[in-house]
C-alpha cells in the first residue's frame, strides 16, 4: 500500500496531507513568535529604564518590508504559474522570489554589522554615551586624538586595540591550572615577548612525595611560561588529586566503618542509651516519648558525622581512634597539591601592560586596584594601567536615563544633568548641551502652538543629528543665540541625513564629532550595540534574528524547487505544484511576521 | 479511490543502514525510540540512585557498587572525599528530570508506542511523511547526546533544577569563558534539538490521524488510544514553541549577555554587581516555561491512560464504558491544559484575579481526568477478567494515578502553595502520576504489544518478578514523600534535611523537631528505590530473551482483540497490510448478544443472509 | 487545490491589487510614524500612535492571510489548526499580562511591591 493523499486531496478532509502539515506548522510557528512577541509586550512595559523609542533607522527596514511584499506577490505568481503548467514563468518569479529573500537577507546584515560595532557605554551617574572607540591613532607614544596621518593604535600582533580595555602591569600572574584559558595565555606570551619582558615560574613546584623524584611531577623555578608547562603542570596535579581523593574515599568509608561498629556494639542508639541522655523522656505520654525518641535518633545519627573524620573517629567513651589503612594513616600517603602556579614578571626595557577586555576581568573597577582576578581565575598581582574608556567619536548622550533617577530622588532634571560627570568634565561637551537647551526651548515654544510639549526624548537626548548640528556651529565660530529649528519638523535641531548614513550610520568625514575619554571608575556598564546593551536590542536581535534564520529556510526551500523541481515537473507537476504552494505558504508567514516586526522595532 | 502517488515503490532490498538505521518504517523508528528511551530512563534512574545515597547518607561516601563506573579523575571533581556535594546533587538532579520527562517517558509513550501503534490502529500503511519521522528520531537522540555528554565537561551538566529558572540558570557554570561549552548552555541547545524533533512529530501524528483513516474509520469508530495520540500531538505542537523562545532567550542571555530574565542589580559571589543591562523579568521565564509545563504533564498522561484503555476492554472482554464521555473528555482536557499553568506560579507574587482564574481552570481540569479514570474503572465492572502481564500493569495503574491526581487536587489552591510549594509532598504527588501511574500504564502496553512486534509472549513469570516488587517499592518511595512534604520538607535538600535537624530532643527549634521525626523514612525510602532498581532486571531480561525463547504466538491476534492493529501480520511487514483494511463498526464490541464469539473485531465484514433469487447480491465495499 | 485555469488568472489581477494594498500600507504606516502633521495624539509616541500603526499592520495581515494564503476559499479543517494558533497564542498573552498587571500590593515595597529590588545570590 501507498501512502494515499500525497497529491489529491482527501474527499472528506478537503485537504492533501503536506497542507495540513503546513497549517500546522504554521500554528506552532503563531505560538513561538506569540511568545516572542508576548515577551516583547512584557519587557517594554516592565523596563525599567527608558524604552529606546524610534532608535533604528527607518529606511532599511522599510525598504525590507517592501521587498518581502513583492517577494510575497511573486512567490504566490511562482505558484499559480505551475498550476497553469507555464515552467519559465514559474522560474522567473520563482528565481524573484529568492532573490528578493537575499536582498532582505543583505540589507538585515548590514543593519546589524553597523550596530555590533557601534559602542555605547552607561556611566555610573546613569549617563548614556553612544559612539565609536574603534579608529583610535597613535600621536607619538601610546594613544592619542584623531590625527588623521596618524596610524592607528594596535598590540602585539599587529591587530587593532579598542579603546575599551582594563590594563595593568603584573609583577606576579597566579594561573588557575584546571580552568585556565588558553588563548588568554597566549595573548600575555606575545605581548611579553613583544615587550621584552620574561613570565618565569616564581617557585619550584614539587609534587613528589618525599623520596620520589619523577620528573614528570617537578618544575624548577624560573621556568618560562608556556602553555606546555602549565598543561604538565595540570597534569601532575590532576593525577595527584584524583589519587588523593579515592584514597581518602578509602580513609572516609573505614572511618564510618569504624563508628558504625562502634554504635552497633555499644548500642548507640538503643532504648538505654535515650534514656540515659534524656532522662525527662520517661514523662513524656507514650506517643510523644515515641516522637522525641525518633528525634534524638536523629540527632544523635547527625551527630555521628562531626565525630568522624579522615584522620580519627570518636567513639564511645570519648576516645579518638585513628583511622589507619595497611597500618598507615592518610597524612602518610598524602600527595603534595597545587591547584594554582604562579609566575614572575620581570619587565623588558618597558613594563609589561597587559589588557583585558572589560568582561573578563571579575574584580569590580577601583582606582589604585593592586590585584585582580580574571573569569578564568587567573589573578595578577601588580599596577593598574590606564584603563580609560576612549571615544574616538562620541556620536550619541542620552540623558533620559539619568533624569528617571533623578525624578525618583525629587532632583530637578536639568540641575542633575549639570552635575553629571560628563558635563562637569568636558567643556565642549557643556557647550553643546547648552546649544541644545536653547534648541529645546525652541521646540518647545513651536510646539505649544497646538498645545503640545517636547518629550523627554526630544529634551534629554541628543542623536547624532543634533551632536553634529552644534559642532558644525561651533567650528563656524557661533553660539548658543544661533541654534534654529525647522518649525515643521517638530524635532529638536537636526543635521540632515544623507541616504548612505540610513544604512551606515553618520558619515564621519562630513560631521565633527568630540572626542572623549572616560576613567574606568566612571563606567558602570558597556556594550556594543547588542543584545546585551539593553532588552530592547535583546528581544529586537531575538526576534529578527530568528526571523532571518526563517527567511534563509524558506529561501533555501524555495531556491531547491527553482533549481531542482525540473524532474518533479515533468514527472508529477501537480505535486510539484503542492509543494511550491506549501513553500509559499511558509513563505507568506515570514512576511506576516515582519509585517508586524516592523512597525514595532523601527517605528515604535 | 487511493491516489496513486508516484515514488514510495520499495521493490527492491533496502540495505542494512536504510532498513535498520536510517529506517523510515514507522514501526523502526517505534522500536528505536522505545530501545533508546529506555536507556535514558535507566540512566535516569541512576542519577536517582545516587541523589537518594546523598539524601539518606549525607556524610558518607558513595559505595563502591554506585560509584565503580567512574574514573578517578571524574569523581575527584564531582565528589568530595566520596560524598555526593550539593553542586553534585543539584547536577544529578536536574538532568534525573530533565532526561525522565524529555528523553524517557515522553519519548517512550509517543515517541515509541505512538509510532508503532497508531498508522496500524488507523489502517495506514505508514505515517504520513515517513522520512520526516526519522527526523524526528534522529534529532531526538541528537538532543539526547548533547545532553547526556555535557556531563563530561569541565562544569559538569546543567544543575539549576529540570525547570532551569533564571536567573540562576542564566549565570550558572558562569566561571566557564566559553559559554559554549557551559553545561547549562549544552542543555539549552540540546533543548532546542528535542523541541524540533517533538513538532516534526507531532505534525506527522496529526496530519496522518487526521486523513490516513482506512475507510469506514469514522471519528467516533476510532479507538481511544488514537484520540489520546490526537490530543497529544496538539498539545506538543502549541505548547512546545513557548518554550523554545524561552530557551532562546535564555541561551542569548548567557552567550550574548542579554537580560531577558535578568532583572537590575543582581550580585554574585563571584563577580559582584554583574556586568549586564538589567531590567528584564524571571517572571517571564516563568510564565513561558510553564506554559509548556502544565500540558507537558498531560503529554507524559495521555499515551499511558491510551494503552490501558486498550488493554482493559481486551482483558475484560466489555466495551469500554463511557467511550463518547472519554472522547470529550480528553479533548476538553487537551483545551483546558493550556490555561491553567500558573498554578506552578503561585508564590511568585500574584494577584487575587489572576490567580482566581488559575485555581479554577485548575480545579475544572480535575473533571475530565476524573472522568477518564472513572471510565476506565468501571469498564472493570462484571466484566470477564483476564489477568495478563498487561492487565495486572493496567489495573495497578488505576489506584496508582488516582492518588497521584488526588493529591494533587489541594495543589490546585493558591492558599495550600504557601504550605506546600517546593516541598516534597509536590514530588510525591507528581511521581505518583509519573512513576506508578504512566509508567505502569506503559509497562502494560510493552506486554499487551510485544506478542504483535515479536510474533512472542513475554514470560508470565517473569512478568510478575517485576511486577509485584515494583508496586510494592513504588509506594514505599512516594508515600513517605506525602509525609515528610506535609510536615515542610523541602525539594532539591542535598543532605536529606541533615543541616535543619535539631540536634537535641527538647530543642525549642520546632522545624528542626519536625524534620527529625520523619528523616528517617530517607532511608526506607532509598532503600525502596534500591530494590526497585533489581525488581526492573527481571523486565530487562524478559525483553530479551523473550523474543528467542518466548512462547510463540498462535495466531495474529493473540489477545482476540478488536482493533485493527490485530489484522496485520505478525510482524506487521512494510506497508501494514496484506489488503487496505475497511472498518464496519466500533472499537470495541466484545461481548454483543447477537453474536456467538465474544468479541467482533472492527475489520470483519458483516454478516448478510443469502440473497433472495431475485435480489442482486450487495455490492462488496472494498475498492 | 483544485482551482481552475480561469480562477488562477482571475487571481494575478487580485493579487497585484493586493500588492499595491500592501506596498500603500506600508507607506502609511512609516507616514503616520515619522511624518509630523500626521502625528495624532500627543506630540511623541504615544497610545494612539500604538493603535493606528497596529491597526494598519493588522489589516496587511488579514490581507496576507486571506488572499495569498487562500484562506478566504480554504477548507474547514485549516480554519480549526490555524484557529487554534491564533485562540492559544491570544490566551497565552492575554493570561500573562494579566498576571502582570495583577501583583500582590505589598506595601514594605517602596513602589508597592510593582518593580525590581535587587537581589543577591550566592554563586
Amino acid at each position: 500500500m501507498e501512502i494515499p493523499y500525497v497529491v489529491t486531496p482527501r474527499k472528506d478532509t478537503g485537504l492533501f496531507n503536506s497542507k495540513i502539515a503546513i497549517w500546522l506548522f504554521l500554528a506552532s510557528e503563531v505560538m513561538l513568535f506569540g511568545g516572542l512577541f508576548s515577551g516583547y509586550v512584557f519587557l517594554r512595559i516592565g523596563a525599567d529604564y527608558p524604552w529606546p523609542e524610534r532608535t533604528l533607522p527607518v529606511l532599511p527596514g522599510l525598504l525590507n518590508t517592501f521587498i518581502l511584499i513583492a517577494s510575497s506577490v511573486t512567490v504566490v505568481f511562482a505558484w499559480a504559474s505551475l498550476k497553469l503548467r507555464k515552467w519559465v514563468q514559474f522560474q522567473i518569479f520563482m528565481a524573484i522570489t529568492v532573490i528578493c529573500a537575499l536582498v532582505f537577507m543583505g540589507f538585515k546584515s548590514l543593519e546589524y554589522y553597523v550596530k555590533f560595532h557601534h559602542q555605547a557605554a552607561r556611566l555610573v551617574d546613569y549617563t548614556m554615551v553612544e559612539g565609536h572607540i574603534d579608529h583610535e591613532k597613535e600621536a607619538g607614544h601610546g594613544e592619542g586624538h584623531d590625527e588623521h596621518d596618524a596610524s592607528l593604535v594596535t598590540d602585539a600582533k599587529g591587530e587593532e586595540i579598542e579603546m575599551n580595555v582594563q590594563r595593568f602591569q603584573p609583577e606576579t600572574i597566579s594561573f588557575d591550572l584546571l580552568r585556565v584559558y588558553e588563548p588568554w595565555v597566549e595573548d600575555m606570551l606575545a605581548e611579553a615577548s613583544a615587550a621584552g619582558a620574561s613570565i618565569t615560574l616564581a617557585d619550584e613546584i614539587n609534587l613528589n612525595r618525599e623520596g620520589e623524584s619523577d620528573s614528570a611531577k617537578q618544575f624548577a623555578a624560573g621556568e618560562a611560561l608556556s602553555l606546555e608547562l602549565l598543561k604538565k603542570i595540570a597534569k601532575a596535579q590532576t593525577s595527584n588529586h584524583a589519587f588523593n581523593q579515592s584514597q581518602r574515599t578509602e580513609y572516609l568509608r573505614e572511618a564510618w566503618d569504624l563508628k558504625w561498629d562502634d554504635v552497633k556494639s555499644n548500642h548507640l542508639l538503643g532504648e538505654a542509651a535515650f534514656v540515659a541522655a534524656f532522662p525527662a523522656g520517661s514523662e513524656l505520654e507514650p506517643a510523644e516519648r515515641a516522637k522525641a525518641f525518633k528525634r534524638w535518633k536523629a540527632g544523635m545519627r547527625a551527630n555521628f558525622a562531626t565525630d568522624v573524620t579522615i584522620e580519627s573517629v570518636k567513639v564511645s567513651g570519648g576516645e579518638a581512634v585513628p583511622v589507619l589503612l595497611d597500618g598507615k594513616k592518610f597524612a602518610e600517603i598524602e600527595r603534595p597539591e597545587a591547584t594554582a602556579a604562579v609566575f614572575k614578571v620581570a619587565p623588558g626595557a618597558e613594563p609589561l601592560n597587559l589588557r583585558f577586555k572589560n568582561h573578563d576581568v571579575l574584580t569590580d573597577y577601583r582606582d589604585g586596584l593592586t590585584s585582580i582576578s580574571l573569569r578564568d581565575g587567573t589573578t595578577l598581582a601588580g599596577k593598574q594601567g590606564n584603563s580609560e574608556m576612549v571615544y574616538h567619536y562620541v556620536d550619541g548622550i542620552d540623558f533620559q536615563y539619568l533624569v528617571m533617577q533623578a525624578e525618583k530622588k525629587g532632583i530637578e532634571p536639568l540641575v542633575a544633568i549639570e552635575n553629571s560627570w560628563i558635563i562637569k568634565n568636558n567643556p565642549e561637551i557643556a557647550e553643546i548641551w547648552e546649544m541644545h537647551q536653547q534648541g529645546v526651548r525652541l521646540l518647545a515654544d513651536e510646539l505649544s502652538k497646538d498645545g503640545r510639549e517636547p518629550t523627554h526624548k526630544d529634551r534629554y537626548r541628543m542623536g547624532w543629528q543634533e551632536i553634529a548640528y552644534y559642532t558644525r556651529l561651533i567650528d563656524e565660530g557661533k553660539g548658543v543665540e544661533d541654534v534654529e529649528i525647522d518649525p515643521s519638523a517638530k524635532t529638536p535641531p537636526r543635521e540632515k541625513m544623507v541616504m548612505t548614513e540610513q544604512f551606515m550610520g553618520p558619515d564621519y568625514s562630513r560631521h565633527h564629532f568630540p572626542h572623549l575619554a572616560i576613567p574606568r571608575a566612571e563606567v558602570a556598564m558597556d556594550s556594543k550595540f547588542t543584545p546585551k546593551w539593553n532588552t530592547y536590542y535583546a528581544i529586537y536581535f531575538t526576534v529578527t534574528g530568528l526571523h532571518g534564520l526563517h527567511v534563509i529556510g524558506g529561501a533555501i526551500v524555495l531556491g531547491y524547487y527553482l533549481l531542482f523541481g525540473r524532474k518533479m515537473y515533468l514527472s508529477n507537476p501537480e505535486w510539484l505544484a503542492n509543494r511550491v504552494e506549501v513553500g509559499g505558504l511558509f513563505w507568506h508567514f515570514v512576511d506576516l511576521v515582519w509585517i508586524f516586526a516592523f512597525p514595532i522595532f523601527y517605528l515604535m | 479511490m487511493s491516489a496513486h502517488a508516484d515514488s514510495h515503490d520499495h521493490h527492491h532490498e533496502p540495505g542494512f543502514l536504510r532498513k535498520y538505521v536510517f529506517s523510515t518504517d514507522h514501526k523502526w523508528i517505534g522500536i528505536q525510540y522505545g530501545v533508546t528511551a529506555g536507556i535514558f530512563l535507566l540512566f535516569g534512574f541512576y542519577l536517582m540512585m545516587v541523589m537518594r545515597w546523598s539524601i539518606a547518607f549525607p556524610h558518607e561516601p558513595l559505595p563502591e557498587w554506585m560509584s565503580w563506573m567512574f574514573t578517578d579523575t571524574w569523581k575527584s571533581r564531582w565528589l568530595q572525599d566520596g560524598k555526593v556535594t550539593g553542586e553534585t546533587y543539584n547536577m544529578f538532579g536536574a538532568m534525573h528530570g530533565t532526561i525522565m520527562v524529555f528523553l524517557g517517558v515522553v519519548p517512550l509513550g509517543f515517541g515509541a508506542f505512538g509510532n508503532y501503534v497508531t498508522p496500524l490502529q488507523i489502517g495506514a500503511p505508514d505515517m504520513a511523511f515517513p522520512k520526516l519521522n526519522m527526523m524526528s528520531y534522529w534529532i531526538y537522540l541528537a538532543g539526547g547526546l548533547v545532553m547526556c555528554c555535557s556531563f563530561f565537561l569541565e562544569s559538569g551538566a546543567a544543575k539549576s533544577g529540570w525547570t532551569n529558572y533564571s536567573p540562576l540558570a542564566g549565570i550558572a557554570d558562569g566561571q566557564v569563558v566559553n559559554q559554549w561549552l557551559a553545561g547549562q548552555t549544552q542543555w539549552l541547545l540540546g533543548l532546542v534539538l528535542l523541541i524540533t524533533s517533538s513538532l516534526l512529530g507531532s505534525v506527522n501524528f496529526i496530519t496522518t490521524i487526521i486523513n490516513l483513516r482506512a475507510r469506514g474509520l469514522t471519528w467516533m469508530r476510532m479507538p481511544f488510544f488514537v484520540w489520546a495520540m490526537l490530543v497529544t500531538g496538539f498539545l506538543l505542537l502549541l505548547a512546545f514553541p513557548p518554550l523554545e523562545a524561552a530557551g532562546i532567550m535564555q541561551l542569548m542571555d548567557r552567550v550574548s549577555g542579554s537580560s531577558f530574565f535578568m532583572p537590575s542589580g543582581l550580585v554574585t559571589k563571584a563577580e559582584g554587581l554583574l556586568e549586564i543591562s538589567g531590567g528584564g523579568s524571571p517572571l517571564l521565564y516563568q510564565h513561558l516555561f510553564w506554559f509548556l509545563g502544565h500540558p507537558e504533564v498531560y503529554v507524559l498522561l495521555l499515551p499511558a491512560i491510551a494503552c490501558v484503555a486498550e488493554i482493559i476492554p481486551a482483558n475484560t472482554r466489555k466495551p469500554l464504558w463511557g467511550y463518547k464521555s472519554m472522547v470529550y473528555g480528553v479533548l476538553v482536557l487537551g483545551f483546558l491544559s493550556f490555561i491553567v499553568w500558573a498554578h506552578h506560579m503561585y508564590m511568585t507574587g500574584m494577584g487575587p484575579a489572576v490567580s482566581t482564574w488559575f485555581q479554577t481552570t485548575t480545579v475544572l481540569i480535575s473533571v475530565p481526568s476524573v472522568i477518564l479514570l472513572t471510565s476506565l474503572i468501571i469498564s472493570l465492572w462484571q466484566g470477564s477478567i483476564r489477568f495478563t502481564p498487561a492487565m495486572i500493569w493496567a489495573c495497578a495503574f488505576l489506584p496508582m494515578f488516582g492518588i497521584g491526581g488526588l493529591t494533587g487536587l489541594p495543589l490546585a489552591f493558591n492558599l495550600v502553595g504557601l504550605h506546600l510549594h517546593d516541598t516534597y509532598y509536590v514530588i510525591g504527588h507528581f511521581h505518583y502520576v509519573v512513576a506508578p501511574g504512566i509508567l505502569f500504564g506503559l509497562f502494560a502496553g510493552v506486554y499487551h504489544w510485544y506478542p504483535k512486534i515479536t510474533g512472542r509472549h513475554l514470560s508470565n513469570f517473569l512478568a510478575h518478578l517485576h511486577f509485584w516488587p515494583s508496586l510494592v517499592c513504588m509506594n514505599l518511595i512516594f508515600f513517605p514523600m506525602l509525609t515528610q512534604g506535609m510536615s515542610g520538607f523541602h525539594r532539591r535538600w542535598y543532605n536529606g534535611g541533615d543541616a535543619y535537624l535539631a540536634k537535641v530532643p527538647d530543642s525549642p527549634n520546632i522545624f528542626g523537631s519536625t524534620v527529625a521525626e520523619h528523616i528517617d523514612l530517607n532511608i526506607l525510602m532509598s532503600y525502596a528505590a534500591w530494590c526497585m532498581a533489581l525488581a526492573q532486571l527481571p523486565f530487562l531480561i524478559n525483553l530479551v530473551i523473550s523474543k528467542f525463547v518466548g512462547k510463540k504466538v498462535t495466531s495474529d491476534n493473540p489477545w482476540n482483540a478488536t482493533t485493527l492493529e490485530w489484522a496485520t501480520p505478525t510482524p506487521p511487514g512494510h506497508g501494514n497490510f496484506l489488503t487496505e483494511p475497511v472498518v464496519y463498526r466500533g472499537p470495541y464490541e466484545y461481548s454483543r448478544p447477537d453474536h456467538d464469539e465474544d468479541y467482533l473485531p472492527q475489520w470483519i465484514e458483516p454478516k448478510r443472509t443469502s440473497p433472495k433469487p431475485d435480489e442482486k447480491p450487495a455490492e462488496s465495499p472494498a475498492h | 487545490m483544485a482551482d481552475s485555469a480561469e480562477d488562477i488568472k482571475k487571481a494575478f489581477r487580485l493579487y497585484i491589487l493586493v500588492g499595491i494594498v500592501l506596498f500603500a500600507g506600508t507607506l502609511a504606516t512609516v507616514a503616520v510614524a515619522t511624518v509630523p502633521w500626521l502625528d495624532v495624539g500627543k506630540h511623541g509616541f504615544d497610545t494612539a500612535d500604538l493603535v493606528l500603526g497596529l491597526l494598519i499592520a493588522a489589516t496587511k495581515a488579514s490581507l496576507v492571510a486571506a488572499i495569498f494564503m487562500h484562506l478566504n476559499h480554504e477548507k474547514p479543517w485549516v480554519y480549526w489548526l490555524i484557529g487554534m494558533g491564533a485562540f492559544f497564542g491570544i490566551a497565552m498573552a492575554a493570561l500573562i499580562f494579566l498576571a502582570k498587571f495583577s501583583p500582590i500590593h505589598y506595601d514594605q515595597f517602596n513602589d508597592g511591591g510593582q518593580g525590581a529590588t535587587t537581589a543577591v545570590i550566592s554563586d
